[in-house]
């Protein structure tokens, strides 16, 4: 999902830098709020936060011929929301533009809106819709999860239409064909992620209960019922 | 509820799925490169605007690895930050359950 360094105008790549710069102070605000409130609180988000590392490193071919990187976005997105999960992104992001030549600095902000933003914002919001309803927990963290990773990609070929529609059929031509190139390759990842992450999630459930009860991230009935069994 | 490990179960079957589809597409799709969609993207790009990729200069210089093993390298240390960081915590936490106990 990486846009390319130098591939986005610089009005273009301004402008997703002052998308994702308040999301970015957010981000670090409410994360020095949750833990504050929980010192306990940090494990989980390193384990959040290096599901990130590790699956937005491993690059996987694809039905389309083509590779992709899952985003690992939407674990960290169900436990902690979509702002500090944005500056999770950025870290990693920051990485890979410095040391990986993926990304780069002036497009990290569009990088950062697709993978740290709209992705994590998507998944969170079918968690939030899903958390109070009968859906059993793990439905909705693999829905979560794989949209998250889904939706990432969705935007960065918004991202790359606004900026180069197509001389015929404009923006909306131009958006189906990067959809098609990132898109597409990407449904097969975003389903093995969301059924990867969804079994990092129960073992989670299993080990430290307390602290997604402490987060609120499902409901005690939810979190005992999936201890009973599953 | 009946069966415990159910989850994993999933797991195996959908990565080896996975596993067998990219077989698959690689048998039947001699000609595909599996190349980053990130690379396709910018390829893309270059071809609406007809303009030449390498004509995309960064726009803030940019260190790139010199040689595919130097960035395959790099990625491998970016996972294992990651993997060291999962394995701890759940160490840590497997630590504080037993003592708990």
């Amino acid at each position: 999902m990486h846009i390319m360094e130098g591939f986005l105008p610089l009005y273009w790549a301004l402008f997703w830098w002052i998308v994702a710069l308040p999301c970015l102070v957010f981000g670090v605000y409410k994360l020095r709020k949750v833990l504050e409130a929980d010192r306990e609180a940090l494990p989980l988000l390193g384990v959040t936060g290096g599901f990130i590392f590790i699956l937005s490193s491993l690059k996987l071919p694809s039905v389309t011929g083509s590779c992709s990187h899952p985003t690992g976005t939407g674990l960290s997105a169900v436990c902690f929301g979509p702002w500090i999960t944005s500056v999770i992104c950025a870290i990693v992001l920051l990485f890979q533009s410095l040391f990986l030549a993926h990304g780069g600095l002036s497009v990290l902000g569009a990088n950062i809106v697709s993978m740290g933003i709209v992705g994590p914002l998507v998944g969170w919001g079918v968690y939030r819709l899903l958390r109070d309803t009968g859906v059993n927990m793990y439905i909705t963290v693999f829905l979560a999860v794989a949209l998250a990773d889904f939706f990432t990609y969705v935007m960065t070929s918004l991202e790359l239409a606004l900026a180069y529609p197509a001389e015929v059929g404009g923006y909306v031509s131009s958006f189906i064909l990067f959809l098609g190139i990132f898109a597409i390759t990407q449904v097969p990842l975003a389903i093995v992620e969301g059924i990867v992450l969804t079994l990092v999630f129960k073992y989670i459930v299993a080990l430290k209960p307390d602290i997604l009860l402490r987060l609120k991230v499902f409901s005690e009935e939810k979190i005992n019922a999936a201890r009973g069994g599953a | 509820m009946a069966f415990r490990y159910r989850l994993e179960i999933l797991a195996i079957t959908a990565v080896l799925v996975f596993s067998a589809l990219f077989l698959y597409t690689s048998s039947i799709m001699t000609e595909a490169e599996f190349a980053g969609s990130d690379t396709l993207g910018s390829t893309q790009i270059a071809e609406m605007t007809g303009k030449a990729e390498e004509e995309y200069v960064p726009l803030i210089w940019q260190w790139v690895p010199p040689s595919g093993e130097i960035e395959s390298a790099l990625f491998a240390l970016q996972a294992a930050i990651g993997g060291l960081m999962v394995g701890w915590v759940f160490g840590y936490w497997k630590g504080q359950k037993k003592k708990s106990a």
